[in-house]
C-alpha cells in the first residue's frame, strides 16, 4: 500500500525579506526513503523544520494524509536534528525516555522498542551511560533511538551521517534501509549525493529554496540527460548558491553602528604601517 | 496562550530539575550556600567581632599629653598597661584646643596615636583629643583617653556635690526609670522579632529570588539553544506554552527551594545561634499563607520576565548582560520599601508592582493582615504576573528561537 503520508502544498517560507523556501509542493509516500539533497543554504533544513512543525509556512500548507496540520499531530513524527539535541547530564535512556513520555508512551513500551533498535546499532551497553562523553557517532545513534522509541510513521533525519566515521555512517544507513523494509517512511537530508543514491529510492534536489528535480536516480539522469548523478546535480544547480539563511540576516542598525565604532578598517592599518 | 496540559508541563519541569541537580556546582551555589549562609554568619560574626575587640584591647598606643598642669588622678588613670604616655607643654598660639596646627603631621606620621590637650581654667578644665579617625589604633587611643576622662569627671562631680553637702545620687538622678525598660514594651518578643526581621527578610527574599533565578532561566532557554537541544524539543508534541510553563515551573521550584532553605537557615540561626539578640517572629497562619503567596507571585513575575528576556537573547553571554543589571535594579524597590512607614502607609503603594509585594512581606511579618492592602497587592500582582507570562509566551512562540537570533 503506498498512501501519501505527508503533503506540502505550494509552501513558501520567508524570514523578513529572506525567502528561504519558494512554492514547494511535495507528497511523501508511505514505505519510502526520500532524500533531500542540496548544498549549504539550499533550504533542506527549513523544509525539514516545516515538516516537523517547528516552522509554520508563510504561505501554503503542510499536512498529513488525514488533513491535519503536522504541528497538531507531531506524535507521528520522529525527528533527528543535525545537532542531535541530547542532554549531556542525562543518560542515553533518560534522553530517550523524556521524549517518549512527551509522546505519551509508557516507559516499558519505549524500553522494548529502544532495546530492539539498540541491538541493531550496537548501543545496548551504552544506554545507561551519560551522553556527555559520547562520540559523534554514539550521539547520532542515541538520537535515532530517541526518535524511534515512540514508533513514528515518518522519520525526519537532518544530515544523519554528517561528521560520522565510515563504520557509524554505514550502521545508520543500514538502519534506514531496515526501517524502509519494515514499512517505515524516512525523509533524509544530506549534501552527499552518493549517500542519497545508496539509501534513497527518491531524490529531491533542493537549490536556493526551490525544488530543481524530484524522482528516482534514474529519473534524474533521464531529465538532465547525463551519465552520472553528480553531473545531473551540477546541471540542476548551476547558478551560484546563495548564503545560508542565518548569514543573510544583518544585526540591527544601532548594533552595526556600535560595532563600527570599535572596528579598524584594513585600509587604516595599511596606512598606519606605511 | 494555547491550552496547557499539566502532564507535559510536569515532564518538562522534571527533566529540567533532574539535569539541574546533576550539576554539583549549581547545587552548591543555589542550595548549600543559601542554607548555610546565615548559620555561618551567625557563628562567624560574633567570633570575628570578639577577636577584633580583643586585638584592639591588646594594642600598644602612644598618647601625648599637652598640658601645663595635669591632675594626678588623670595621669594615673592614663598611665595604664598598653598605653605609653609622653608629656609636653601646650603649644602657643591656640585659639581653641581642637586646632591641630602642627600636631596634625605627628598623628599622620604615627608618631603618636592620640594627643590629649588639657588646660585648667579656674574651677573647670577644658580639653580636646586630637586623633586620626581613619586609623583604628588612633581611634582606640582616643577612646581609652575619653574613658579615663569620663571616669575622672564622674568622680570629680560626686566629690564636688558631696563637698556642697548634697547627696550625689539624688542630685544627679532626680528622675529615674522604675523597673526594666524592656518590661514596659507590650509587644511580645516574637512581635519585636517580626518588626526587626520585617526590615531584613523581605530584602533577603527579594534579592535571593531575583539573583537565584538568573542562572537557571538562562540555562533553560538560550543555554538550551546554544547546546542545540531546543530544536529536538520543539519537534515534540508539546505546545510552546507547555514548554514555557514547564521551564517556568522548574525555575520557580529551584529558586523556591533556594529561598526556603535560606529562610530556614536564617530561622535556625536566630533560634539556636543568636537567641540572645532576636527571637523567632510570631505570626498567624493567615500571615504565613499570605507570605507564601506574596513570595510565589514575586517569583512568578521575576521568573517569567527572566525566561522571556533570556529567550530573546542571542547568546548566553548576552542574556547574562541583560539580566545582571535587572537583578541589581531590583535593589531599588527593595531599599525603597525599607523607608516606608507602615503605620500610616497609603494604599497606592500596594498598587505598584514589585514594591507592593515587598511591602506586603513587611506587613505580614508584623502579622498585620489589612484586607484592603491584601486585595490590592494580590490583584495587581496577579495582573502583572499574567502580563509577564504573556510576554514570555510571546517570546517562546517566536519561530526564530530555534536559531541563534533575536
Amino acid at each position: 500500500m503506498t498512501d501519501n503520508l505527508l503533503h506540502l502544498t505550494d509552501v513558501s517560507k520567508s524570514f523578513g525579506d529572506v525567502h528561504a523556501i519558494e512554492h514547494v509542493s511535495l507528497e511523501i509516500k508511505n514505505e519510502s526513503v526520500v532524500g533531500l539533497v542540496g548544498g549549504n543554504g539550499a533550504g533542506k533544513t527549513t523544509l525539514l523544520r516545516m515538516m516537523a512543525g517547528i516552522y509554520k509556512p508563510t504561505t501554503g500548507r503542510v499536512h498529513l494524509k488525514d488533513g491535519k496540520n503536522v504541528d497538531e499531530m507531531r506524535s507521528v513524527l520522529g525527528v533527528v536534528p543535525e545537532s542531535t539535541g541530547l542532554y549531556s547530564k542525562l543518560t542515553a535512556w533518560e534522553n530517550i525516555r523524556f521524549h517518549s513520555r512527551i509522546h505519551g508512551i509508557e516507559d516499558s513500551v519505549a524500553w522494548s522498542r529502544t532495546i530492539r533498535f539498540a541491538e541493531l546499532l550496537d548501543m545496548q551497553d551504552s544506554l545507561h551511560r551519560y551522553t556527555e562523553g559520547f562520540s559523534r557517532g554514539m550521539r547520532q545513534k542515541t538520537a535515532l533511538l530517541r526518535a524511534l522509541a515512540h514508533g513514528p510513521s515518518i522519520l525526519l533525519l537532518d544530515e544523519p551521517t554528517a561528521g560520522l566515521d565510515v563504520t557509524s555512517a554505514r550502521i545508520v544507513r543500514k538502519l534506514v534501509s531496515k526501517l524502509k523494509d519494515e514499512g517505515g517512511t524516512v525523509i533524509y537530508s544530506t549534501h552527499h549525493l552518493a549517500e542519497a543514491e545508496q539509501v534513497c529510492d527518491r531524490i529531491i534536489i533542493v537549490h536556493n529554496g526551490t525544488i530543481r528535480a524530484d524522482g528516482t536516480p534514474e529519473d534524474l539522469l533521464s531529465i538532465t540527460n547525463t551519465n552520472s548523478l553528480e553531473e545531473a546535480y551540477v546541471s540542476l544547480t548551476s547558478e551560484v548558491a546563495r548564503p545560508r539563511q542565518e548569514d543573510m540576516v544583518e544585526p540591527s542598525k544601532f548594533a552595526m553602528l556600535w560595532r563600527r565604532l570599535f572596528t579598524r578598517s584594513p585600509g587604516y592599518e595599511v596606512n598606519e604601517d606605511e | 496562550m494555547s491550552r496547557i496540559r499539566f502532564t507535559q508541563m510536569r515532564i518538562v519541569a522534571k527533566k529540567e530539575i533532574m539535569e539541574f541537580i546533576r550539576d554539583w556546582r549549581t547545587i552548591v551555589a543555589l542550595i548549600l550556600v543559601p542554607l548555610l549562609l546565615f548559620p555561618l554568619l551567625f557563628i562567624a560574626f560574633p567570633l570575628v567581632m570578639q577577636n577584633e575587640a580583643q586585638e584592639l584591647q591588646q594594642l600598644d598606643v602612644d598618647v601625648l599629653i599637652q598640658s601645663d598642669y595635669i591632675d594626678e588622678d588623670i595621669f594615673l588613670g592614663l598611665n595604664q598597661t598598653n598605653m605609653t604616655i609622653t608629656t609636653e607643654a601646650l603649644p602657643d598660639g591656640l585659639e581653641t584646643l581642637s586646632e591641630p596646627l602642627n600636631d596634625s603631621s605627628r598623628l599622620r606620621s604615627y608618631e603618636y596615636d592620640a594627643i590629649l590637650r588639657l588646660q585648667q581654667m579656674n574651677d573647670t578644665w577644658v580639653y580636646s583629643v586630637l586623633f586620626l579617625s581613619t586609623s583604628e589604633q588612633s581611634t582606640e587611643a582616643r577612646n581609652r583617653v575619653l574613658d579615663v576622662l569620663n571616669e575622672w569627671e564622674t568622680n570629680e562631680t560626686i566629690e564636688r556635690i558631696e563637698a556642697g553637702g548634697l547627696d550625689a545620687d539624688t542630685t544627679l538622678n532626680p528622675l529615674r526609670w522604675d523597673g526594666e525598660i524592656s518590661d514596659a514594651d507590650v509587644a511580645t518578643k516574637g512581635e519585636q522579632a517580626g518588626m526587626l526581621l520585617s526590615l531584613f527578610i523581605p530584602f533577603v527574599l527579594a534579592l535571593w529570588t531575583a539573583s537565584a533565578a538568573v542562572q537557571p532561566a538562562i540555562d533553560m532557554t538560550v543555554g538550551e539553544r546554544e547546546r542545540g537541544t531546543l530544536e529536538s524539543l520543539l519537534s515534540l508534541p508539546l505546545s510552546r506554552s507547555e514548554l514555557l510553563m514547564g521551564k517556568w515551573l522548574a525555575v520557580v521550584t529551584i529558586t523556591g527551594v533556594g529561598v526556603a532553605l535560606q529562610v530556614a537557615g536564617l530561622l535556625f540561626g536566630i533560634a539556636f545561634l543568636a537567641e540572645d539578640l532576636v527571637n523567632v517572629p510570631e505570626i498567624s497562619i493567615a500571615s504565613v499563607l499570605l507570605l507564601t503567596l506574596a513570595v510565589g507571585l514575586y517569583g512568578t513575575m521575576i521568573v517569567a520576565l527572566y525566561l522571556a528576556l533570556a529567550m530573546r537573547s542571542k547568546s548566553v553571554k548576552e542574556a547574562g548582560t541583560v539580566l545582571a543589571p535587572i537583578t541589581l535594579a531590583m535593589i531599588v524597590p527593595i531599599l525603597l520599601t525599607q523607608f516606608i512607614n507602615l503605620d500610616d502607609v497609603e494604599s497606592f503603594w500596594f498598587a505598584i508592582p514589585f514594591v507592593n509585594v515587598l511591602l506586603a512581606l513587611r506587613e505580614l511579618l508584623l502579622d498585620r493582615v489589612i484586607v484592603e492592602h491584601v486585595i490590592i497587592w494580590i490583584s495587581v500582582s496577579i495582573f502583572v504576573s499574567s502580563l509577564t507570562i504573556r510576554y514570555a509566551a510571546k517570546q517562546f512562540s517566536r519561530e526564530d528561537i530555534v536559531t541563534s537570533r533575536s
